[in-house]
């Protein structure tokens, strides 16, 4: 255990001095000397060393004697036990127990015939047995048990009955069903629920004092003595904790809960029963003979008095509330010291726990005035009752927009009511500057010592302040709070990042989810020039108007170089200066942006469109294919507005009507048609402009080109709605054959179309395909034309119509194909050609002819297989049964299906040709056997 | 018996026993606290702690009994003894009467206490070696012989503190396995199949 703290407290606290001799009325001729005391509820009774009890009682503001009762002058009084539940006061008197009446108002009686008694303890009572009690007593040799039960007109039954057999019993108690005692030589412990032999606990070291024992808690745990130790066991006598150690051997404890009052060597002590701790010493000077005594009420009914008594004297306390030692403390700023003390009252439960919260929050205000601001912040998060708006004052100055929203608790008065921090601080400084002084003068102040040797400067002490205050009001955020409370706090909050010019919180807060009420900040912001922040406000507060003029004009300033801030800060590092701008720029433009894909206000989002397709044509694409709003904007008026510079925007946009938006609306097709016709074309021609391009800008080109032009046929091939007369119109002048040739085939020209595939474009493979397409064999004829007649000064493509016909020819009639043939022909070439064709033909007819003799074939050996199938034999016995209704076939027609399940006649109408009697599906599944398989 | 079988955590009750000023209480303040303060006040009466100690996947509660070294307070030894799960011999290497003094506490834990008591012996202050004179061959010769297992500490510099207290742990959980298994062996008594049944369940 060792070390504990000096001292320093007062647990407990006289309230009243009391002369028994005096107040009994008693001459002074015939002094008393108090042997022995005890309280029961408000009750105080003394037993004398001449043999007198006295009752007083201490409910009334002091003091009053209420009654005397002499039990003989050779019976001095060695202790008295109050037994409520049996409406006695037991007295131990000169080796005898003596029965008394609560209020001592009948003679006393002798219990039993019991000579010599040496201890006796009552068992304490349980809460529901109300009319009897037990007792243990030594007498010589013996240790009783005695039971007392109360019965009706207050007559009272004994009974008595052995418990065991102890010799030199000193001290007894009781806890539980276990009676403790303590002999000369050690403490053992018995049960009274079974007559067994003690169980030795400990024994006692030589020449120790004589054993004391004290019940704790009501019973459940004893405390046993050995010198100034004290140690504690349960019900079964096992240790339970640490041990007290006592500053002096005890001669008598008593317990109030949480303490432990002992009193010993002319002065009385309180521990803390939890910890053993020591709390308060209260000196007593020994006056004449006899020891001290102390006595409490029951710990059960929640015990507040102790008295201490010396032989003339004694002296009443009662237990100073746990709130009020702490107020004490607070009033003396020992802060350290209340908040030990709020942790151990805490740990005993002796404090409830909104009065935790008050004391966190007192504290806390006591360190703020003290200018300890992060431990006062610290407390004030501990206190789950203190509301944030208790500290706006503070912040802001009243009378402010939440000025009536600030409770006025009471406190304990120990500081003033909450101000604007400068003058806390500038108060503070002044009590420091005095304390300073005084110090110097040899004056003890309670001011911290840090802040007398290190003397804060204002500047810091306001930074150190406001830090704090964030911090409270930021915690405070993730509590559930009234809107009107929110909306202080996140105010608030947003007024003190100012001060500090937090500007990465300050944005923070006012993009994220908040309260700011923004009339409240606005022209602040304004002011300060925090025009970042004012926007994030106004876009998270849904004035999406505002926020964008805001971020316009940040990109128009950021843009010319306008924008101080930063660009001052960038001096330094000129390298990033460039990079710093741009990027400014650009963030204007995509938090613009972000309001704009969420904004369903379609003036304001063309309104602001071209700015933001200024900085980044990206991102005037992406507002107007926002698919975050939740009514979209007119394609018409969308179309209307865009800049018809802005090309790439316009066919974004026309792209994402049509294909994410299934937009079918001929007239978008047309213009999104045109409008990559359009570029292909500006593309194809500045490309074929500066042809002294060097090679890597060309080779960009021409991906550019291939990309368009992919786009392009892909769209003209997929849409159907588009007119391709205009968009041919485009691109008639220009080489773009593919596309006319997609065109001509969409307006069913498909001669042009065959035309350009087969002559400009060259590409047969692909005008073979699209012969294919058409699926008619005079479009073959009508190429093979085109390719022995190309016309325009064209010589003939012999090549490519012989291909043609070696690929096709054995679908065409041969004597179209003759006819076709012209005579320029050289004849080396048609003749090949024709001779291969005539061979195909017949080479196919043959073809045909294999095919047919190998269906037959199978065709002979299926059937053959079902005969097969259908002649088998199938053998019955009496066993057999239909495979579906389980009757006996006998002699019944039957039928064989293919899985060879037989089912009887009647059983196959019913089911059918399609399943079998096993539940095979033969419509579903079909049947196969390995021995069907044609092997021929 | 003081390890519960079946809890997740087991508590263990265990006692420091030795001479006066041979660093019980050191020892118990570095394991819980991981403290050393160079004048320990000598301990009157005893003093309690507890600490959790992982040994594995299971936790062992220590309820440590730390006693008072002072021959006076050697009539409270048994009441803080009785029924622990483990016991603590402590002596200084640097006083020879204090392991005759451990060598006393060994016999009176094996004539009064609990024989499945696991004991170790500790020789502290093993940073004083210069100081030293019980030879650890000794110590170690008559732990072997008693059926201790033994350590040389060092609360001032920490050393085997923690050791010791793990080695009692993982034993306690040991001798706790040792007697799971002893159950089994009940099992195999049962007839065949139910043990084939209940193995390939268990596997």
């Amino acid at each position: 255990m060792g070390f504990h703290p000096p001292p320093s407290r007062a647990a407990l606290e006289p309230f009243a001095t009391l002369d028994p001799a005096a107040l009994a009325g008693l001459p002074a001729s015939s002094p008393l000397t108090v042997r022995s005391a005890a309280l029961s509820a408000q009750y105080l009774y003394l037993g004398t060393g001449g043999g007198k009890l006295l009752l007083f009682t201490l409910d009334t503001p002091s003091p009053t004697f209420l009654r005397i009762l002499p039990i003989g002058p050779t019976r001095p009084v060695s202790a008295i036990l109050p037994l409520p539940s049996v409406a006695r006061v037991l007295i131990l008197a000169d080796g005898l127990l003596l029965l008394a009446d609560p209020l001592l108002s009948r003679p006393v009686r002798r219990l039993g015939s019991l000579r010599n008694v040496a201890a006796v303890a009552a068992r304490a009572p349980d809460a529901s047995d109300l009319t009897s009690c037990s007792l243990a007593v030594s007498v010589g040799k013996k240790l009783l048990l005695v039971d007392l039960t109360l019965h009706e007109a207050d007559e009272l039954e004994v009974q008595t009955r052995d418990i065991s057999l102890v010799d030199g019993v000193k001290a007894l108690a009781w806890a539980g069903d276990a009676v403790f005692v303590g002999t000369a030589s050690g403490y053992s412990l018995f049960t009274t629920t079974s007559q067994a032999q003690g169980v030795e606990i400990f024994t006692l070291p030589e020449s120790s004092r004589p054993p004391r024992v004290k019940p704790l808690s009501g019973g459940e745990e004893v405390m046993l003595l050995v010198d100034n130790v004290g140690v504690v066991v349960d019900r079964s006598g096992h240790p339970v904790g640490s041990s007290f150690v006592f500053n002096s051997a005890p001669e008598c404890i008593a317990e109030v809960f949480p303490y432990i009052v002992v009193a010993g060597d002319s002065k009385v002590d309180v521990y803390r029963r939890r910890n053993g701790a020591h709390l308060q010493t209260i000196p007593h000077a020994k006056a004449g003979p006899g020891v001290l005594i102390v006595a409490s009420n029951d710990t059960r009914t929640g015990g507040e008095l102790v008295v201490i008594a010396t032989a003339y004297k004694v002296f009443c306390y009662h237990k100073v509330l746990a709130v009020e030692q702490i107020k004490a403390l607070l009033r003396r700023k020992s802060y350290g010291e209340a908040i030990s003390l709020l942790q151990e009252f805490e740990a005993d439960g002796e404090i409830s726990k909104d009065m935790i919260s008050f004391v966190h929050a007192q504290l806390g205000f006591l360190m703020f005035f003290d200018l300890r601001f992060e431990d006062a912040v610290n407390h004030f998060l501990l206190s789950e009752t203190m509301q944030p708006a208790e500290i706006f004052p503070f912040i802001m100055r009243d009378p402010n927009h939440w000025s009536d929203l600030v409770p006025r608790k009471r406190y304990w008065g120990l500081h003033a009511p909450p101000k604007p921090l400068e003058e806390v601080i500038d108060d503070g400084l002044v009590t420091l500057q005095q304390a300073l002084f005084l110090k110097k003068a040899g004056v003890d102040t309670v001011v911290d010592e840090d802040f007398l040797s290190n003397p804060p400067s204002r500047a810091d002490l306001l930074e150190l302040a406001i830090r704090n205050i964030i911090r409270y009001l930021c915690s405070c955020r993730e509590k559930s709070l009234s809107s009107p409370e929110m909306e202080g706090v996140d105010t608030l909050l947003m007024y003190l990042y100012r001060a500090l010019h937090l500007v990465d919180d300050m944005e923070k807060l006012a993009s994220c989810q908040n309260s700011c009420i923004v009339e409240e900040l606005e022209s602040l912001l304004d002011d300060s020039g925090h025009l970042r922040t004012l926007a994030f406000l106004y876009g998270s507060k849904g004035m999406c108007s505002k926020a964008l003029g805001i971020w316009r004009i940040l990109a128009r300033n950021y843009s010319t170089g306008l924008w101080k801030d930063r660009a001052s800060l960038s001096e330094t590092d000129s390298p990033e200066s460039s990079v710093d701008k741009m990027s400014g720029e650009e963030i204007a433009a995509i938090e613009a942006s972000k309001i704009l894909q969420a904004s369903s206000d379609q003036d304001l989002v063309l309104e602001h469109l071209g700015w933001v397709a200024d900085i980044d044509p990206e991102l005037g694409a992406a507002i107007l294919t926002s698919e975050m709003r939740g009514k979209q904007l007119s394609p018409e008026k969308v179309v209307a507005a865009i800049d018809p510079e802005k090309v790439g925007i316009h066919q974004r946009y026309l792209q994402w009507l049509i294909e994410e938006q299934g937009c079918d609306e001929p007239h978008y097709h047309t213009s999104y048609a045109l409008s990559l016709a359009k570029s292909a074309m500006d593309v194809v021609h500045s490309e074929s402009k500066y042809g002294d391009k060097i090679k890597k800008e060309f080779d960009s080109d021409v991906q550019l080109i291939f990309l368009l032009r992919e786009r392009l046929q892909l769209f003209l091939q997929a849409s159907d709605l588009y007119d391709p007369e205009e968009v041919l119109d485009v691109i008639s002048e220009s080489d773009l054959w593919l596309e006319k040739a997609i065109l001509y085939r969409k307006m069913g020209q498909e001669n042009i179309v065959l035309q350009i595939l087969a002559l400009k474009l060259e590409d047969s493979e692909a005008a073979e395909q699209y012969c294919a397409e058409i699926g008619r064999d005079d479009a073959y004829i009508q190429l093979l034309d085109l390719y022995l007649d190309p016309k325009n000064g064209k010589g003939p493509m012999f090549t490519a119509a012989v291909r043609l016909l070696h690929n096709h020819g054995e679908s065409l009639d041969p004597l179209q194909v003759l006819e076709r043939l012209s005579a320029d022909m050289p004849l080396q070439l048609a003749s090949d050609t024709i001779l291969r064709m005539l061979r195909a033909r017949v080479h196919h007819h043959r073809q045909g002819q294999i095919v047919h003799n190998l269906s037959r074939s199978t065709n002979l050996d299926a059937r053959l297989t079902r005969l097969e199938e259908r002649s088998r034999h199938v053998q019955l016995t009496d066993e057999s049964i239909c495979d579906s209704c389980r009757a006996r076939l006998g002699t019944k027609l039957f039928v064989m299906y293919p899985d060879d399940s037989v089912v009887c006649y009647r059983c196959y109408r019913n089911q059918g040709d399609s399943a079998s009697g096993r539940g095979h599906n033969f419509r579903k599944g079909g049947i196969f056997k390995q021995c069907w398989l044609v092997s021929r | 018996m003081a390890a519960n079988a079946g809890n997740k955590i087991r508590n263990a009750k265990l006692v420091l026993l030795g001479d006066v000023g041979t660093g019980k209480s050191s020892l118990v303040l570095r394991f819980v606290k991981g403290q050393f303060v160079e004048f320990q006040e000598s301990t009157i009466g005893a003093a309690f702690f507890s600490q959790t100690l992982a040994v594995n996947d299971e936790t062992v509660k220590f309820e440590i009994w730390d006693t008072a070294g002072q021959e006076r307070y050697h009539s409270l030894a048994p009441m803080y003894y009785r029924g622990a799960a483990a016991a603590i011999v402590v002596y200084d290497i640097t006083n020879a009467a204090s392991f005759t003094r451990a060598k006393k506490w060994v016999q009176e834990l094996q004539a009064q206490g609990n024989p499945n008591t696991i004991m170790a012996l500790a020789g502290n202050k093993a940073d004083l070696l210069e100081a030293r004179q019980v030879p650890a061959e000794e110590a170690k010769t008559y732990a072997q012989e008693n059926g201790l297992f033994f350590m040389e500490t060092s609360a001032k510099a920490a050393t085997n503190v923690n050791d010791v207290f793990h080695e009692i742990a993982k034993r306690l959980l040991e001798g706790q396995q040792a007697q799971d298994t002893q159950a089994g062996m009940v099992l195999n008594q049962r007839p065949a199949e139910r043990m084939v049944s209940s193995s390939s369940c268990c596997s």
